[in-house]
């Protein structure tokens, strides 16, 4: 097992947000967390790297056989997870190449050898379709929502971690670079790692294929199913999984 | 990254003391008689001796700023205010003596000489030790030499030219400066000639309980152009030193100036020090300005846009940690029609250190059609710390496109978290989004400046951040 | 004649920046003065007591001591507005200096208590050349939400002083509306002292200055309580050989954490010989604060003006026009249709 949440409580700030996940990720699978707005979605991908604004207040987070409730943020990078973020943060004066590179090395341990790094890096931007130049541009600031989402994406193939969460990866995207995403995400996926896909519509599900469909509402899975779920859902929206 | 950075630099370089040996220091305090044997000393022509004394005579006269830093510290009668090193001038290194010459090659000068430079002055204490240019440039009559010689060899432009852009009454330590002033460069382009590669002068205090007190001018004919840098740094005493230098720049039609400076004085030194350029038609002056060290600085460079068409931009960043309140900023006066300005102020407070950007923009009535626009960005690194902006903005007149815009606050909790998902530990993320704050600025610099600003951030981070 | 230095900055800078204070000569200081008669208050609600029992409060800042000491000592009219519930009715009070009545020297205090809600419109006005000088003081006490309105109109032959400040406890809202379009040496000094957790004030003011009048506003706020909030909204207009010095501070107090300041002013400029001389401050010792400013002036803008004009209005209307646009958001935030009218009114015959 990679990961394992055991009856997860989290509050942000007063609220009581996540009242009792529990899920569980083998290497190589493919999960969706899918629910309505204020369900709990973004809680859960931040619980699971401990932001220090949301408070777990029981339960667990088991990676690799080991409790990372405490862990602090990067160590949980480190250790192999990844989180794509909804709203991906502006760095000025951080350049990409650089802010990856740096990165990379804190995840693998090991110096990083530029010209490797920069063909790398110049592959897969070609893959995700993106403007060579961001390279050198400061990270996030003054790129459209699509390029950052790519960004994240690029962060994810560079850093590649052994469990992916994708929060929101897909949405404010057009058809094309919804296509241009799940590409990346497909160049990622091998069968040692896995990938935590959140969402709360299911284009991106057409070109990537769920082992796991599990349905949030107010706190809690109501549902877990095949990719036959999320079809259903498409179909029939949150309506009845709601009280 | 940090890590390495670390290890690549060592505080201490600047930190180095050396013996206090000297040729001859003055005795404490500043009276009419201790000036005329620093003017018999330095053997003043007449008119710079007489000079001196009025200089003096201001100096009693004006009053303190009523304004700013707490300056009371500063008593005179503790300050030798000439210190002449044991060294003639030279114009090769091999010929300084060796603990000077030591002191330079820590600091890295002779040997950015070599990579980067297309000439050095380098002085120490009160007098300049060192100055060479490359051969082409002499042959393109460019001068480049201390100020002292400047006295002796071109008097009518000194005579022209010498306290003209920053009269004595400007304040008092202006005038001061006007007393005791020695040392420093004086620079002449000619017409036409581009000098490609930065000149560099360096200044270090050695001397305790002294002061520093170089002059600087520099005139760039029309046409020309220059990249000057200049350096400085001291070690650090138990009781105050005094750094009252004076910066004058004359960048006359289409010519332009860029006058670099990283600023490392040790953090007992009160740095007020007074620094103007004069644009003529057309042409621009450009400041990139790094504030790291000193106990107290009040440095405001000034540009005056004399001649239609004349720029100025100002790139600057103050870093002020423990003990340490550094009132900075920029001065511009637009007299002059479609003359433009732009300023770019970033400053970081730390462990109980204050930043002040005091600026002013001031656009005249016949300076029709200007345009300036002026960013400040704070960032407080603790709840101990102080960081305040005071600018004035002076419109005279209609015709003119004028913005300010400051920001004040901390580095945010959100953008560390990002951060850390991606590996980096707090403290790295943190200083790599002070870096990042500070790269506009520090891009503007000389690499090896760069570099050395970068370590200076890592540094004054360290045990700061955590 | 003696120069008076007045509306002196909490922070000094350099002298020959001349904005640390304003200076005066040949200011005419009534020493003695009679009975003011001519203020008329529109009070619908007995929910709001007016009475001249003055609870003296003290002053922290002011225009200039000699000003302060003035009112302390010999103020024709005292007013103490007490509210003690939310109140819909406006309370309105129009001071008019005539012939009878050429100085005013108000002394006002707002109390607003826990839990109260009012709006209080104070107008002053004057056709003759007259002289004014106020205090007005606001104490906003737990969750009270307070807006004030104050609406210069005086000649552009009398003097005008006016103090204001305010106190704000926690969850206490005060909005200030400002209009300054009259006199002829307009100075105004607000303090502000943010002291509760969660306390607001906003800051509103628009001024207009023609022939050689002069405005000199200097506005000072603390924030010292947690979460608390303050916006100055500055916008004004200048023609002939009008003057304005705009000096705004925003202090971020040791404590105030999660406390946000926002500062902007902007002045047009409508004549080559008028001049705008603005400092607006932020000062901060505390860490966790969101702090922004940000100043400007310049003409109107030629596109702007020739976009309007292509529509058929002649350049005078269409100025107007870009005044008034300008100051609409503020304009906007007074409720009463028949002050608001007035305000436009003026702004057409002044820029006239």
């Amino acid at each position: 097992m990679l990961l394992e949440v055991k009856d997860l409580f989290v509050n942000a700030g007063e609220k009581e947000i996540l009242k009792g996940i529990n899920l569980k990720i083998n290497a190589g699978e493919i999960h969706v967390i899918m629910g309505p707005n204020g369900s709990g979605k973004t809680t859960t991908a931040n619980a699971i790297l401990n932001n220090p604004l949301y408070q777990k207040k029981s339960g667990e987070i088991i990676f690799e056989g080991e409790n990372i409730n405490n862990l602090k943020t990067d160590e949980i990078a480190r250790r192999g997870i990844f989180m794509s973020f909804q709203l991906p943060e502006e760095i000025p004066g951080v350049s990409v190449t650089n802010f990856l590179k740096y990165a990379k090395g804190k995840v693998t341990g090991k110096p990083v050898k530029i010209f490797e790094f920069k063909n790398e890096l110049k592959k897969y931007m070609d893959e995700l379709k993106m403007n060579p130049k961001n390279m050198d541009r400061s990270l996030n600031v003054g790129f459209s929502g699509g390029e950052k989402k790519k960004n994240e994406i690029l962060q994810l193939l560079v850093l590649n971690p052994k469990l992916a969460i994708l929060d929101e990866t897909d949405s404010g995207l057009d058809v094309d670079a919804i296509k241009t995403v799940s590409k990346g995400i497909e160049m990622f996926k091998t069968n040692e790692n896995s990938v935590l896909i959140i969402t709360h519509n299911t284009k991106i599900l057409h070109s990537l294929k769920p082992d796991y469909v599990h349905v949030l509402v107010d706190g809690k899975i109501v549902k877990t199913g095949d990719a036959s779920l999320a079809k259903e859902i498409e179909e029939n929206g949150y309506e009845k999984y709601k009280n | 990254m940090k890590k390495t950075n670390i290890d690549e630099i060592n505080r201490n370089i600047y930190d180095i003391k050396n013996k206090d040996i000297y040729d001859y220091k003055s005795k404490k305090g500043l009276t009419k008689e201790i000036i005329e044997e620093i003017s018999k000393q330095k053997s003043d022509p007449d008119w710079m001796r007489e000079f001196r004394l009025k200089a003096l005579e201001t100096y009693n006269k004006l009053e303190l700023p009523t304004w700013g830093p707490d300056i009371s510290e500063l008593n005179m009668n503790d300050i030798s205010i000439y210190v002449r090193p044991k060294s003639k001038l030279n114009n090769s290194w091999e010929d300084v003596p060796d603990d000077i010459k030591k002191t330079f090659d820590n600091l890295g000068i002779p040997e950015a000489e070599k990579k980067s430079l297309a000439g050095v002055g380098a002085q120490y204490d009160s007098e300049v030790v060192y100055h060479s240019m490359k051969e082409d440039l002499i042959k393109q009559g460019v001068i480049y030499t201390d100020m002292e010689t400047a006295v002796k060899e071109y008097p009518d432009i000194v005579k022209k030219y010498f306290m003209k852009c920053v009269p004595v009454y400007d304040h008092k330590f202006v005038a001061l400066h006007g007393a005791v002033w020695s040392g420093g460069s004086f620079v002449y382009v000619p017409k036409g000639v581009k000098v490609d590669i930065p000149l560099q002068s360096y200044f270090r205090l050695n001397s305790p309980e002294s002061g520093q007190f170089e002059h600087t001018l520099i005139i760039v004919d029309e046409g020309a152009s220059l990249h000057f840098i200049e350096g400085c740094s001291a070690p650090k005493y138990n009781k105050v030193n005094l750094h009252a230098g004076c910066v004058e720049l004359y960048v006359k039609e289409n010519a332009y100036l860029r006058y670099s400076t990283i600023e490392n004085w040790s953090k007992n030194m009160l740095n007020l020090n007074t620094k103007k350029a004069i644009v003529e038609k057309n042409g621009q002056i450009d400041w990139v300005t790094g504030s790291f060290g000193s106990k107290i600085s009040m440095l405001y460079p000034m540009s005056i846009l004399n001649g239609e068409g004349s720029k100025t931009e100002f790139t600057g960043i103050s870093f002020a940690g423990k003990g340490q309140n550094l009132d900075n900023g920029f001065k511009v006066v637009h007299n002059a029609p479609n003359t433009s300005s732009v300023v770019n102020a970033k400053s970081i407070s730390k462990n109980g250190g204050k930043c002040t950007y005091r600026s002013l923009v001031r656009i005249n009535e016949d300076a029709k059609n200007s345009k300036s626009s002026v960013s400040c960005e704070s960032l407080m690194l603790d709840d101990i710390s102080i960081s305040d902006t005071i600018p004035t903005n002076d419109i005279r007149n209609d015709e003119v496109e004028f913005s300010h815009e400051a920001k004040i606050g901390k580095i945010s909790d959100k953008t560390i978290f990002y951060l850390m998902s991606r590996g980096l530990s707090e403290e790295d993320a943190k200083a790599m989004i002070v870096r990042g704050f500070a790269y506009p600025i520090s891009k503007e610099l000389p690499v090896e400046y760069a570099v050395e600003m970068n370590n200076l951030i890592n540094l004054e981070l360290e045990g700061a951040i955590g | 004649m003696e120069i008076l230095k007045l509306n002196e900055t909490p922070v000094r800078t350099s002298r020959n920046f001349n904005i640390n204070n304003i200076k005066l000569e040949n200011v005419k200081i009534p020493e003695v003065v009679k009975n003011f008669t001519n203020v008329k208050i529109k009070n619908e609600t007995d929910k709001i007591k007016i009475d001249s029992n003055l609870d003296e409060l003290f002053l922290n800042y002011g225009v200039g001591n000699i000003f302060v000491e003035q009112v302390k000592k010999i103020a024709n009219k005292k007013l103490k507005i007490t509210i003690d519930t939310k109140i819909k009715k406006e309370v309105f009070i129009d001071f008019t200096l005539d012939e009878e009545n050429n100085n005013l020297i108000d002394n006002i205090e707002i109390i607003a208590n826990e839990n109260s809600k009012a709006t209080i419109y104070l107008k002053y006005e004057s056709k003759i050349s007259a002289f004014h000088n106020g205090v007005l003081k606001v104490i906003a006490k737990e969750n009270s939400n307070i807006d004030v309105v104050i609406v210069n109109l005086l000649s552009s032959s009398t003097n005008n002083f006016l103090s204001v400040e305010n106190e704000i406890l926690d969850n206490a809202k005060v909005n200030f509306v400002i209009v300054d379009f009259g006199g002829n040496a307009s100075i105004t000094n607000l303090y502000s002292n943010i002291i509760g957790n969660e306390a607001e004030n906003n800051i509103n003011t628009i001024y207009l200055g023609k022939d050689n009048q002069l405005k000199d506003i200097n506005y000072i706020c603390d924030l010292k309580g947690k979460k608390s909030n303050v916006n100055i909204e500055v916008q004004g207009a200048l023609k002939d050989s009008a003057k304005k010095h705009f000096k705004g501070t925003i202090d971020f107090k040791r404590g105030c954490k999660k406390s946000k300041g926002n500062e902007n002013e902007f002045c047009m400029l409508l004549s080559d010989k008028a001049k705008s001389l603005a400092l607006p401050m932020l000062l901060c010792s505390e860490e966790d604060v969101e702090g922004n400013h940000s100043s400007s002036a310049g003409k109107i803008g030629e596109k702007q003006l020739f976009y309007i004009m292509s529509r058929g209005f002649e350049l005078k209307e269409a100025m107007k026009l870009i005044v008034r646009a300008n100051f609409n958001n503020i304009i906007e935030t007074i409720k009463n249709d028949e002050i608001k009218n007035r305000i436009l009114y003026e702004i057409d015959t002044i820029l006239d």
